[in-house]
């Protein structure tokens, strides 16, 4: 008998908030504004009723006094007035073409991402290719006047810190996963201690002690810049998160999918390759997400230590005379400016999913 | 063949490992012997000469480093403590109220997650400090009574003076905390079959009874390993004091390290305390585990 | 004859469009088994859970031991139904993290204000009476799906509940186990409980059922006794699906 499939537990979930469950998304044909309804969602019973009112009173005082607050009280000079050094630092006028041009780029391929399916095959390449032409475009050589990275700064360098650590922290994410499930003891052993201690450390400990350790480990001879070893530390400290990501994400597969790559004659090399890393990247995905996502707010604390992206930035501003005491405006336009990007790197992540899933039905 | 391919790739990645930690080593000793800063424990033992806006132990700037250290490990012992339990009742309410009948509700608690998990913490922490904390006015302000006044001098619970430094820390830990711990509530509470709900409600059993009686028991197993990440990262993210001026332990090894030049030595003191700290909340976590697993399921 | 269950006219649909009931008109009287039977799909689980409001209803009435569950249901409306109407499911849904006798005071304890005392001894009571009280203090998972099945008919009974909802309350169960809980919800029958039943159990339907409802695609198509109804079903779909049933 077929006729008994449904499972009720893959029912729509959100049953579970209705007393009396109905959909939470209301068929088309039937009026959201029907009494019916709002009774359910907001007026069920008296102590209901009384909740919904007071938030509803809430709500609407604190919007108002919100939007007075956006539009009349504030004073957006310290923005306004310093829009350059948001975006770029004090990277000079001349020259500051060069860093707002690489965030055009980069805002340009996100579009094209999202909307477009310009460039699909070449994507991954292009997005690689962004964080060598930004190092470039920002430090110079090759034709470009040389420009040292103290004077760096902004959403720029946010963005730098962000992108570059998190190229080299994806793979090194990988070798560290592979690594601790590696048959050759030491490895398995170093990467294993690597993953515990770092992932006990705060990041601020990390980035300080990178700071100040890094240049300890080089030859004498090496000099590293701050913004060098801002990314080595936070690329160090991601990798660890994002190998027991990816090592959640293999043990997430099925025994039986390596024996049927073994039964196929495939070598180990090319079923790790092929097989093992892209379905546990999939299966991973969503908390690389929020590895990425963390990666870019995390560059905030770079502020701490004297760099001058986005934060920083600000909080030399506010001790500028001009600006004192413009704490709230300068943290709401921050968090505008963090809520923007954070939200278009979860919409490409999400694109990137479904991508990933359509070339799964596809295999 | 007599060495087989494994074992003679075992035998290379040895030596390659141990010569990079050789050159590693061979480096920070050459870089240490030049600025004349070979490891050292000594100093610990002299006077830190330094002031603390607050402390949770006895202390004045003629006491010893070890001792400095201990007492700022003493004030992020405080702030965590309080943070975990405060976090924790955020974020069950905020991840129970997901499911509540009421839907203005579940909209703002979403809302709650959403708003705070897109603002990096410490962001939210220097807004809870200059915005909130010392925007408000010099003259005590009285809530409920005599039992909370709160000024931009500080905060005083019941007769208990709090600092703003602390105050400012502890409520953006807790809400920014909460979030996560909110979503973790809700993974859990999702993973209980919706089987549940309906058995408890054709019974007559109304939904906040069925909620504590029957839903979070069994969210339980699934809460607790996501409840002890948060927690982790909540102890890490307490760090963040130096932000506020707190003097928390990463705050005092800076000041420490920045004094004495002992890079090395603070952060493998640092490392150590945090180690530890890891074990313990995992450790307790582990205990509550089994001791909440054995009550809920007694079979 | 007391009417138990008046439904007229109820609708609903889910949010992707689907119908599950469409105008559906249906009387449960006291003392009566209904059998409802039909394809996957048609709409049985939906209707049979409106009947405590476990589902709301967009448009109909509909009027459950005297009250109005219909589109307006207020929370306690609903509160008032469930306490006077029982209902078992196809997977069980015991509460895992109790034992056995916890599973069935809790809501007696909870909801009725019972004292301990007296819930257990009903419960022990009617564990008896259904062959499972050695289990009593037992965990649901240490009991098979029969004795599971029991013990959630056990849970429902002990409000004594006017009206029992079965939804298909042996398609989780071994071939073997069927019978000990049909033989359960038999004696319920014969001592009068009125009961509506989603089954595709025909020789439980034949003997025990007062009345058999055919659904499909959301609508009531053919209602008869059953004995009329299995052995000359008026309707091309229900000697269709009676067809695929007796394969
Ligand atoms: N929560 C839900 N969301 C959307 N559609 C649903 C939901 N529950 C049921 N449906 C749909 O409503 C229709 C009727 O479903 P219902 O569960 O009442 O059928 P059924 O007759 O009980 O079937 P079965 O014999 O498989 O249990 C089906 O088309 C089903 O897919
Ligand atoms: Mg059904």
């Amino acid at each position: 008998m077929n006729l008994l499939k449904k499972n009720n537990s893959q029912k729509d979930i959100n049953l579970k908030h209705l007393t009396t469950s109905s959909t939470n998304s209301l068929p088309q044909k039937i009026n959201p504004f029907n009494i019916r309804i709002l009774t359910r969602d907001f007026f069920s019973n008296p102590l209901d009723t009384t909740l919904t009112v007071a938030l509803i009173f809430i709500s609407i005082l604190g919007s108002v006094n919100i939007l007075e607050w956006l539009i009349y009280k504030a004073n957006w000079n310290i923005v306004t007035k310093n829009i350059n050094l948001f975006i770029v630092g004090s990277y000079p006028k001349e020259y500051s073409w060069r860093p707002i041009s690489w965030l055009l780029i980069i805002l340009i391929i996100s579009i094209t991402t999202l909307y477009t399916n310009l460039f699909k095959s070449r994507r991954y390449l292009i997005w690689i290719i962004i964080i060598p032409l930004g190092i470039y475009l920002h430090s110079g050589g090759l034709g470009l006047k040389p420009l040292p990275t103290d004077i760096w700064g902004g959403l720029s360098l946010t963005l730098i810190l962000t992108l570059s650590s998190g190229a080299i922290a994806f793979p090194l994410g990988i070798l560290l996963a592979l690594g601790k499930q590696s048959e050759i003891t030491l490895v398995r052993f170093v990467c294993k201690i690597y993953i515990e201690v770092i992932r006990s450390l705060p990041l601020i400990a990390v980035l300080f002690f990178g700071q100040l350790l890094i240049p300890l480990f080089l030859p004498m001879e090496v000099e590293i810049n701050r913004v060098s070893r801002a990314v080595l530390a936070f690329a160090i400290f991601a990798a660890s998160y994002i190998a027991e990501d990816i090592r959640g994400g293999l043990q997430a597969i099925p025994k039986t999918q390596c024996e049927a790559a073994e039964a196929l004659g495939l070598s180990k090399r090319q079923i790790f390759f092929q097989i093992l890393l892209p379905q546990s990247i999939r299966t991973a995905l969503p908390s690389l997400t929020n590895q990425a996502i963390g990666l870019l707010q995390n560059t905030s604390l770079m502020a701490i230590l004297g760099l001058v992206e986005l934060l920083g930035i600000s909080r030399s501003l506010l001790a500028n005379p001009e600006f004192i005491g413009l704490y709230l405006e300068t943290y709401v336009w921050l968090a505008f400016i963090y809520w923007i990007i954070c939200s278009i790197m979860s919409l490409l992540a999400k694109k990137l999913e479904n991508e990933l899933r359509i070339n799964q039905a596809k295999e | 063949m007599f060495f087989s391919k494994k074992l003679i790739l075992q035998f290379f990645s040895t030596i390659f490992i141990t010569l990079v930690f050789f050159i590693l080593l061979n480096n920070l000793i050459i870089n240490l012997f030049r600025t004349d800063m070979m490891f050292d424990l000594g100093w610990l033992n002299q006077p830190s000469g330094f002031a603390l806006s607050e402390n949770s132990l006895p202390y004045n700037p003629t006491n010893s480093y070890l001792w400095t250290l201990l007492v700022g490990l003493s004030n992020s012992l405080k702030v965590i403590f309080f943070g975990l339990i405060l976090s924790t009742i955020i974020g069950v309410i905020a991840g129970a109220s997901r499911f509540s009948s009421n839907k203005l509700i579940r909209i703002l608690s979403s809302y709650y997650v959403i708003v705070i998990r897109q603002i990096p913490l410490l962001l939210q922490l220097l807004f809870w400090y200059f915005v909130a904390f010392l925007n408000l006015s010099n003259t005590p302000l009285s809530i409920l009574g005599n039992i909370l006044t709160i000024s931009n001098q500080g905060v005083r619970l019941l007769g208990i003076d709090i600092s703003v430094e602390f105050s400012a820390l502890l409520i953006g830990l807790t809400i920014f905390t909460g979030a996560s711990i909110a979503e973790v509530v809700r993974g859990g509470i999702n993973s209980v079959s919706i089987g549940q709900w309906e058995a408890f409600r054709s019974l007559g059993i109304k939904d906040s009874l069925g909620m504590k009686r029957i839903v979070i028991p069994q969210a339980l197993p699934a809460i607790l390993p996501g409840l002890t990440s948060q927690y982790l990262n909540l102890a890490k993210n307490s760090t963040l004091a130096i932000a506020v001026g707190y003097p928390d332990i990463y705050a005092i090894s800076d000041t420490t390290i920045t004094q004495t030049g002992r890079a090395i030595e603070g952060f493998t003191i640092l490392l150590i305390i945090f180690l530890i700290l890891n074990l313990i909340i995992s450790f307790a976590m582990e205990v509550l585990n089994k001791i909440i697993l054995s009550k809920v399921y007694k079979y | 004859m007391e009417t138990i269950i008046t439904a007229s006219k109820l609708s609903k649909s889910y949010s992707l469009g689907v119908k599950a009931l469409n105008e559906v008109d249906l009387s449960v009287f006291s003392g009566e088994v209904v059998v409802l039977m039909g394809p996957s799909g048609s709409g049985k689980s939906t209707l049979i859970r409106t009947f405590n409001g476990l589902e709301n209803i967009d448009t109909g009435e509909l009027e459950v031991l005297g009250v109005r569950l219909g589109s307006f249901a207020t929370e306690k409306n609903i509160l008032r139904v469930r306490k006077k109407v029982g209902m078992v499911f196809q997977q069980f849904n015991l509460f895992p993290h109790l034992s056995i006798l916890e599973n069935v005071t809790l809501a007696q304890i909870k909801v009725q204000k019972v004292n301990k005392e007296k819930a257990e001894a009903k419960a022990m009571n009617l564990l008896k009476k259904m062959g499972i009280v050695e289990q009593a203090n037992k965990y649901p998972n240490q009991l098979s799906g029969g004795q599971q099945q029991r013990v959630a008919i056990v849970r429902a009974l002990a409000l004594e509940p006017t009206l029992m909802l079965f939804d298909e309350p042996t398609s989780a169960l071994d071939p073997e186990r069927i019978k000990e809980v049909l033989d359960a919800m038999r004696d319920l029958a014969k001592q009068g409980m009125t009961m509506v039943v989603v089954t595709h159990e025909i020789g439980f339907a034949r003997e025990v059922a007062d009345r058999v409802v055919f659904m499909d695609k959301g609508k009531i198509i053919e209602e008869s006794d059953p004995k009329s109804f299995f052995t000359a079903a008026k309707e091309e779909r229900s000697r269709k699906f009676l067809n695929q049933m007796m394969q």
